[in-house]
């Protein structure tokens, strides 16, 4: 269970003053599939951050299993995002020198999953996202936009998480290809109870999830 | 895959920039080894030409150089008082003789040539023959005249009482006695050691005699210096000299030895008190002092190029690791905001400056082993060249106008010079673990940034930038 509280989020920048979220609440049950929509600028993307545990809120709570996360400390905090969180980014952010099977270990490695037995576990990940032998060898640049998207699908899912907090996971991908990668973290979440969280501005996609919840300039308008 | 190895996959990631870094960071660490080793090798050599030339002062009559000049001899009372002077361990007294055809029966090695036949122009003169054209005094003719004739110059000997025979060495060390045993320069006996060109161009042996002054020498050794005006001469004890020349206590030269390096100025001074314009004291630790001078400029120098070495090393590495980490910022957001801890970011950014820094310090610490011995000659060698042209330009059998007293001290001066030019590069374990303890810190701050600059990094704010 994922739960926040009265959370608002304030920025200082040389403008001056931008209250990025105001007094958000929303909670999220076990291995639903949820979607926030907003225009850009609308905060979606700082309250993804806020429950990654990327960024702490100004004011508010976020709590997750029972745990306020924007209490924890800092090394907690990266604890927290190694096992119970992953993370699907438009732009992939896979790191360019390593091949998708060490981007996947990677992963494994800050998870504290045993060094052994990195590389099956993402051997198979990697080809349970639908990635070929070859491709998996492959460093980012020589992959797809599809596969990249799969490798950081894969990624998220190296540690088991809780839950996976994605980023515009089809913005940069064709319509096609998106809506596989859509339905690849559809049945994710039907298959392993995760639960998943998409910030997105299609609505198609939207409409696809058990939950919608809408933000306009920073607060939430509709549940 | 881990930290390390991660680190070092990242060192490799872009061969053309690593490499670009590290060839810049190896030139570095070579040029703070060859300024070590270069500033090493000259404050050795600098010490050893201070350890050498250190205690000799030279006292000589005031107006004398070389046999030439003009002044009275140094007499008893100043040799005493030269002698009771404080720090004074030890003296070499000398006196130096020219010998003529009529002094001796021994036929002259030197050829005179045109130098040594000009030295004697003014001689010839004074010891011409003149014959007045008129001899009546009392003659009314008033435009009376000479005619002078003048002999033809003719070589000469020179000999030196000593009484020391090795003050004679041109080398500043023991006279090489080639046949038969040395003299006792304390003795007045009538025993002599001659030059090897002389006593070969006289068919001179040990045991053998010839006549100096009218006196019957005996032969007791043949010396060789390797300096053909040297080799040219006879030396005798001091005393058997003086008295040979009727020139009982004189001396046209002394060394002193004083007992410290550090008492030589204080010593210089005392003898300029007691003797006054009487003398000329030159001592030889001024002139190691003016010999050391450009070598003490090149160690400056090079300390100098150490510190610049290093620190031009340090800003290669702080400033490439700076661009680095600017450049990957997102990935470092990324790999934090997947789990990284600061640790492991920090770590693997610290592995990724030391592989290169390692990489270009093995290059540069064999680069600098390499170049350093020629790198240290070529400033020595460029350095050193005036003194070295004008020992060169001196002639064969010329030494100090007619040669003499100045010898003993112008071979101690020869080997300063020999000495600077001698300056070898030696790469010390002492030198390279400085080199080595440079290239850590330089390393050790070159990474120190990159992690300073990646803990504050935080990943909402990179990847808010999407």
């Amino acid at each position: 269970m994922l739960t926040i509280e009265n959370v608002s989020k304030t920025f200082n920048t040389p403008g001056g003053q931008v209250q990025a979220l105001k007094d958000v609440s929303l909670s999220v049950k076990t291995g639903e599939f949820v979607s926030i929509i907003g225009k850009s600028g609308s905060g979606k993307s700082t309250l993804l951050s806020i429950l990654g545990a990327l960024d702490n809120p100004s004011t508010g709570s976020i709590i997750v299993d029972e745990t306020q996360i924007n209490k924890l400390s800092g090394a907690k905090q990266t604890q927290y995002r190694a096992k119970k969180i992953g993370f699907v980014f438009q732009q992939y952010n896979l790191v360019p020198n390593l091949t998708a099977l060490e981007n996947v270990m990677l992963a494994l490695e800050f998870g504290g999953y045993p060094a052994s037995s990195r590389l099956d576990r993402a051997t198979q990940l990697l080809t349970s996202v639908g990635l070929e032998d070859d491709q998996q060898h492959r460093r980012p640049t020589r992959l797809s936009g599809g596969q990249q998207q799969r490798v950081s699908i894969a990624r998220a899912l190296a540690n088991q998480p809780a839950y996976i907090l994605a980023d515009e996971p089809t913005g940069n991908l064709d319509s096609a290809t998106g809506k596989k990668i859509f339905d690849l973290l559809h049945d994710l979440s039907r298959s392993q109870q995760t639960t998943i969280i998409v910030v997105t501005h299609d609505l198609e996609i939207a409409g696809k999830t058990d939950k919608t919840f809408t933000l306009k300039d920073g607060k939430i308008t509709t549940k | 895959m881990n930290v390390v190895t991660r680190g070092v996959k990242n060192a490799i990631r872009s061969p053309l920039k690593s490499g670009a870094i590290v060839l810049m960071f190896a030139i570095s660490i070579a040029l703070i080894l060859s300024m070590l080793v270069a500033r090493g090798s000259v404050l050795s050599k600098i010490d050893e030409v201070k350890a050498t030339a250190g205690t000799a002062i030279t006292i000589q009559p005031a107006g004398v150089m070389g046999g030439m000049g003009g002044g009275d001899p140094l007499t008893t009372e100043q040799i005493a008082s030269i002698t009771s002077t404080a720090n004074i361990s030890s003296t070499t007294s000398s006196l130096t003789d020219q010998m003529g055809t009529d002094d001796t029966n021994l036929t002259a090695s030197l050829e005179l040539g045109s130098f040594g036949a000009r030295q004697q122009r003014f001689d010839s003169s004074s010891s011409a023959t003149t014959t007045p054209a008129i001899t009546d005094a009392e003659s009314t003719d008033t435009t009376a005249t000479e005619e002078t004739t003048r002999p033809a110059p003719t070589p000469r000997t020179t000999v030196t009482g000593t009484t020391d025979a090795n003050s004679v060495s041109t080398t500043g060390g023991d006279l090489t006695i080639s046949s038969g045993a040395t003299i006792d320069g304390s003795s007045s006996d009538k025993v002599a050691l001659v030059g090897a060109t002389l006593a070969t161009k006289n068919s001179l042996s040990v045991g053998s005699t010839f006549t100096a002054y009218g006196e019957t020498i005996t032969v007791s050794g043949i010396y060789t210096t390797g300096n053909t005006f040297q080799d040219s001469g006879i030396i005798m004890p001091l005393a058997t000299l003086q008295t040979l020349t009727d020139q009982a206590g004189a001396v046209s030269s002394v060394k002193a030895t004083v007992n410290s390096s550090d008492n030589v100025t204080a010593t210089v001074a005392a003898l300029k008190a007691t003797l006054g314009d009487d003398a000329d004291i030159t001592s030889e630790a001024e002139q190691a002092a003016s010999s050391v001078e450009s070598l003490q400029g090149i160690a400056s120098l090079t300390t100098a190029g150490v510190i610049a070495a290093a620190a031009a090393g340090a800003l290669i590495i702080v400033l490439s690791m700076f661009l680095v980490v600017r450049e990957r910022r997102r990935e470092i957001g990324v790999i934090k905001a997947i789990g990284g801890s600061n640790g492991k970011v920090i770590g693997q950014f610290i592995v990724e400056g030391l592989t290169i820094t390692v990489i270009g310090a093995v290059i540069g610490l064999v680069l600098g082993i390499l170049v350093s011995g020629p790198m240290t000659t070529s400033l020595v060698t460029n350095s050193s060249s005036t003194s070295t042209t004008e020992t060169a330009t001196q002639g064969r059998g010329g030494r100090g106008g007619m040669g003499g007293p100045g010898g003993a001290f112008q071979g101690a001066s020869q080997q300063l010079n020999t000495n600077l030019t001698q300056v070898t590069a030696s790469l010390t374990p002492q030198i390279f673990t400085a080199a080595v303890g440079i290239t850590l810190l330089i390393a050790l701050l070159g990474s120190a940034i990159p992690a300073w600059l990646t803990a504050r990094i935080r990943p909402a704010e990179v990847l808010r930038t999407e």
